[in-house]
C-alpha cells in the first residue's frame, strides 16, 4: 500500500519491461520493448494483428512459457520491482498477482461459485468463511452480485455470454492481484454486454492497473488512460491514449488509426 | 443420351448411364457387406440365446437355475438301465441311483465337468477383471496424463506413442508368456523363507524381498491382463485428455494453478466419462482373453472358491485379533490363489473333454452366461458415463 506522504507524488509503475526482445523459436515476435504500466490506470495495447500485443501481454505473466521455444531473448519485465524470469520466482504467486483474462470466456464447467473460489482454493484456502467473503466481494466487484447471489450454485455455463465473462474477471480479482490483464475480453461478445464489460473497466481502474489488449480502436478511447500502438512486433508510440488519438506523433500510428497502412 | 426430347416419349424414361449404374452398384456392394456383417452378428447372438438360454433359465419359480450359477463345475454322471433308460445325476447323488436301480443297472458314462454349475468360472473372471482394469486404469492414466500433459512435443514422446501402439500388436499369447516370465516367476514377495530359485534375494532383517514369483494366481494373470489391455486405455485417455479445451488449461494456470492442481480439478474430471468408456472395452477384452491367464492364473478345475482355501483352524481361545487377522489373510489371500476363468473354462469343455449331447448343456450355459455378464460390465459401465457426463458437461 502507498503511504499518504506518498500519494502526491507519481506512483511508480507496476509494470515495467526493459529492452525486451521475445522469440518464438527462432522468428522473433517482439523487438525492444520499453513500457510502463502506470498504476491503478488503463493501459490500452492496439495494432493489426499479429503485431505482438497479446505475446506482450503474456509475457506479463508468462503464459508464453506453455508454448514450447518462446523465450524472452533480452531485457526484462519487472512486477511491483521484481523480475518475473529471476530463478527464485514461484510461477503461482506470480500470477496470483498478475490476473489474466482471455478472449474466449471460458467458465469451469462447474458452479459459479466454484469458478470464483477456484484461485483462492488452488492456493490452499479452505476455510468456508473466507471463501464466501471472497466470492462475494469478487462477484460485488465486477457487478455480478446482485444478479447471481442465489444461484452461486447453478453451472456457470447456464449464463449469458456477457455474464460468463464477468464472471471470468471476478474469478481473475477473486485473488485480488495487482495486475490484471485482459486479452480482447470483449471481441465475443454484443454491444450491449461490450458497453457493461467497459463500464466494469473504468470500475476496476479504483482498484487493480489493467492492461487490456483490443482490436477495437473506439473501446480503446472509450477506457484507457494510456494507449500503445504496436506494429510488427515493435512499440511504435506510447502515450495517454488522448494524446495519441488526437495528435499521433507517428506516421505509422496516424495511418493505423485512420485505417490507412501508407 | 441425347437432350433433345422426341415427340411422344417420356423425357425422364432414358437409359441410365453407365456411371449411375456403377454407382448404384458400388452402393449395393457396400450395402451388402454391412448388413453380411450384422447379419452374422446377429447369427451368432441368436444361435448362443437359443442354445444358452434353456440352460440358464426355467420355466417355473425362480425361473433361473440357481444350480447353474451357484456350484462349482462338476463330473456329470449318466446312468443307463437296462431297458435303456437314460438319466444325468450329479456326482453326490451317483450311488444312490445306482442303489436304486440295483440290478437294472447297466451303465455309467462320466462326461467331466459338464455338472454342476460354473460359479468357479464366474468368481475367477469377475476377480481378473478387478485385479487387470484396476491395475491398467491407474497405470494407462498416469501414462495419458504425462504424455498428453507433462511431456514436451517431439520425436521422444512419437517413439513413445509408437511403441504404445506396438503393444496393441503383441499377440495375447507372447503377454501369457511375458506374465509367466515377469509375475509368475520373477516378481518380487516378502517371505522369510525364500525359495531355491529366487533369483534375488534382499534381506530385509525382518523378513526377505525375494524375486521369486507370485506363483499362478488372480494377481498375476490380474497384471498380465492388464498389459494386454494397457495400450487401449493409455490412447484412449490420451485422445480423452486432448478433447478437453485447451482454455480450461490456460485459465487455470492464469489462475496460478500448478500444473498438477489444473490437470487434477480442470482437465481429468471432463475427461474422466470418455476414460471410463474406453475401459468398458478393456474389460471386454480383459473378460474375453484366454492365452494370457493360462500361464499366469487360470486352472482348467478347482473344487475351492479363492476364499475357500483351508487355514489352520484357530484355537479355540483365539481372541478377535486372531480372528480379524486371519479373515484379512483369508481376504487378501483371494487374490493369491489361482482360479478357474470364463473363457479357460469353455476352451476346456468345449475341446478337452469329448463331445456328446451332454456335454452341450455346459458349453452353451457357459457362453451365454459369459456373453450376458460382459454385456452387463459395458451396459454399467455406460451408466456410470452417463451419470458423470450430466455432472462434467462443457
Amino acid at each position: 500500500m502507498l503511504t499518504s506522504s506518498k500519494i502526491t507524488a507519481p506512483p511508480p509503475p507496476v509494470v515495467m519491461v526493459r529492452d525486451m526482445d521475445f522469440a518464438y523459436g527462432g522468428s522473433r515476435a517482439l523487438t525492444d520493448i520499453n513500457v510502463s504500466f502506470e498504476r491503478h490506470r488503463v493501459t490500452a495495447l492496439i495494432g493489426p494483428s499479429g503485431c505482438g500485443k497479446s505475446t506482450l501481454l503474456r509475457c506479463i505473466n508468462r503464459m508464453n512459457d506453455r508454448v514450447p521455444g518462446a523465450r524472452v531473448t533480452k531485457g526484462e519485465i519487472l512486477v511491483k520491482g521484481k523480475n518475473v524470469h529471476d530463478d527464485d520466482v514461484d510461477l503461482t504467486q506470480l500470477r496470483k498477482q498478475v490476473g489474466m483474462v482471455f478472449q474466449k470466456s471460458s467458465p469451469f464447467p462447474k458452479s459459479i461459485y466454484e469458478n470464483v473460489a477456484y484461485g483462492l482454493r488452488t492456493h490452499g484456502e479452505k476455510t468456508p468463511d473466507i471463501l464466501d467473503d471472497a466470492v462475494e466481494r469478487a462477484l460485488r466487484s465486477a457487478a455480478l452480485w446482485e444478479e447471481l447471489k442465489d444461484r452461486l450454485k447453478q453451472n456457470a455455463l447456464s449464463l449469458s455470454g456477457g455474464q460468463q465473462q464477468r464472471l471470468c474477471i471476478a474469478r481473475a480479482i477473486a485473488t485480488q492481484p495487482d495486475v490484471l490483464l485482459m486479452d480482447e475480453p470483449c471481441s465475443a461478445l454484443d454491444p450491449i454486454a461490450t458497453l457493461k464489460i467497459e463500464e466494469l473497466i473504468h470500475q476496476l481502474a479504483h482498484d487493480y492497473t489493467v492492461i487490456i489488449v483490443t482490436h477495437n480502436m473506439q473501446q480503446a478511447v472509450r477506457v484507457s488512460d494510456f494507449t500503445g500502438f504496436l506494429h510488427l512486433g515493435k512499440l511504435i508510440e506510447y502515450r495517454p491514449t488522448e494524446e495519441m488519438f488526437t495528435h499521433p506523433r507517428e506516421k505509422l500510428t496516424s495511418s493505423y488509426l485512420r485505417g490507412t497502412f501508407s | 443420351m441425347s437432350l433433345k426430347p422426341t415427340a411422344g416419349s417420356n423425357p425422364f424414361l432414358g437409359a441410365k448411364s453407365r456411371i449411375e449404374r456403377r454407382e448404384t452398384m458400388v452402393r449395393w456392394l457396400l450395402r451388402l457387406c454391412t448388413f453380411f456383417i450384422v447379419a452374422a452378428t446377429l447369427g451368432i447372438l441368436a444361435h448362443i440365446f437359443i442354445k444358452g438360454a434353456p440352460v440358464v433359465f426355467r420355466s417355473s419359480w425362480p425361473f433361473i437355475n440357481t444350480t447353474f450359477l451357484t456350484e462349482l463345475p462338476s463330473t456329470l454322471h449318466v446312468i443307463e438301465d437296462v431297458k435303456g433308460h437314460r438319466q444325468e445325476v450329479d456326482v453326490t447323488h451317483v450311488d444312490e441311483v445306482k442303489a436304486a436301480l440295483g440290478a437294472d443297472f447297466h451303465a455309467d458314462t462320466t462326461i467331466a465337468y459338464s455338472g454342476g454349475g460354473i460359479l468357479g468360472p464366474i468368481v475367477g473372471t469377475a476377480l481378473l477383471v478387478f485385479v487387470s482394469i484396476s491395475v491398467a486404469l491407474f497405470l494407462g492414466v498416469s501414462c495419458a496424463i504425462y504424455l498428453s500433459e507433462y511431456a514436451s512435443k517431439g520425436k521422444r514422446v512419437e517413439m513413445i506413442r509408437l511403441a504404445i501402439l506396438n503393444l496393441a500388436g503383441v499377440p495375447s499369447v507372447v503377454f501369457g508368456l511375458f506374465g509367466l516370465g515377469a509375475f509368475v516367476l520373477t516378481a518380487p514377495v516378502l517371505t522369510d523363507l525364500p525359495l531355491e530359485r529366487s533369483l534375488l534375494k534382499i534381506p530385509l532383517g525382518f523378513s526377505y524381498l525375494s524375486f521369486q514369483g507370485w506363483d499362478t494366481c488372480v494377481l498375476s494373470g490380474g497384471f498380465t491382463l492388464a498389459f494386454v489391455i494397457l495400450p487401449v486405455i493409455i490412447t484412449a485417455s490420451e485422445q480423452c485428455l486432448q478433447a478437453v479445451p485447451q482454455g480450461f488449461r490456460e485459465t487455470s494456470m492464469a489462475l496460478g494453478a500448478t500444473r498438477w492442481q489444473t490437470i487434477r480439478y480442470s482437465v481429468l474430471p471432463f475427461a474422466m466419462p470418455g476414460i471410463l468408456t474406453s475401459s468398458i472395452l478393456g474389460i471386454a477384452r480383459a473378460a474375453g482373453e484366454t492365452a494370457p491367464i493360462m500361464f499366469t492364473a487360470a486352472l482348467a478345475f478347482k473344487d475351492k472358491l479363492p476364499w475357500q482355501k483351508d487355514l489352520p483352524p484357530l484355537p479355540a481361545d483365539a481372541g478377535l485379533f486372531a480372528q480379524w487377522e486371519q479373515s484379512i489373510g483369508r481376504f487378501l489371500g483371494i487374490f493369491t490363489e489361482s482360479v478357474q476363468a470364463l473363457p479357460y473354462h469353455i476352451y476346456t469343455i468345449a475341446a478337452k473333454i469329448p463331445q456328446n449331447e451332454y456335454s452341450e448343456r455346459a458349453q452353451y450355459g457357459s457362453v451365454f452366461i459369459f456373453l450376458v455378464l460382459v454385456a452387463a460390465l459395458a451396459a454399467g459401465s455406460v451408466l456410470l458415463r452417463r451419470h458423470l457426463r450430466a455432472k462434467f458437461r462443457w
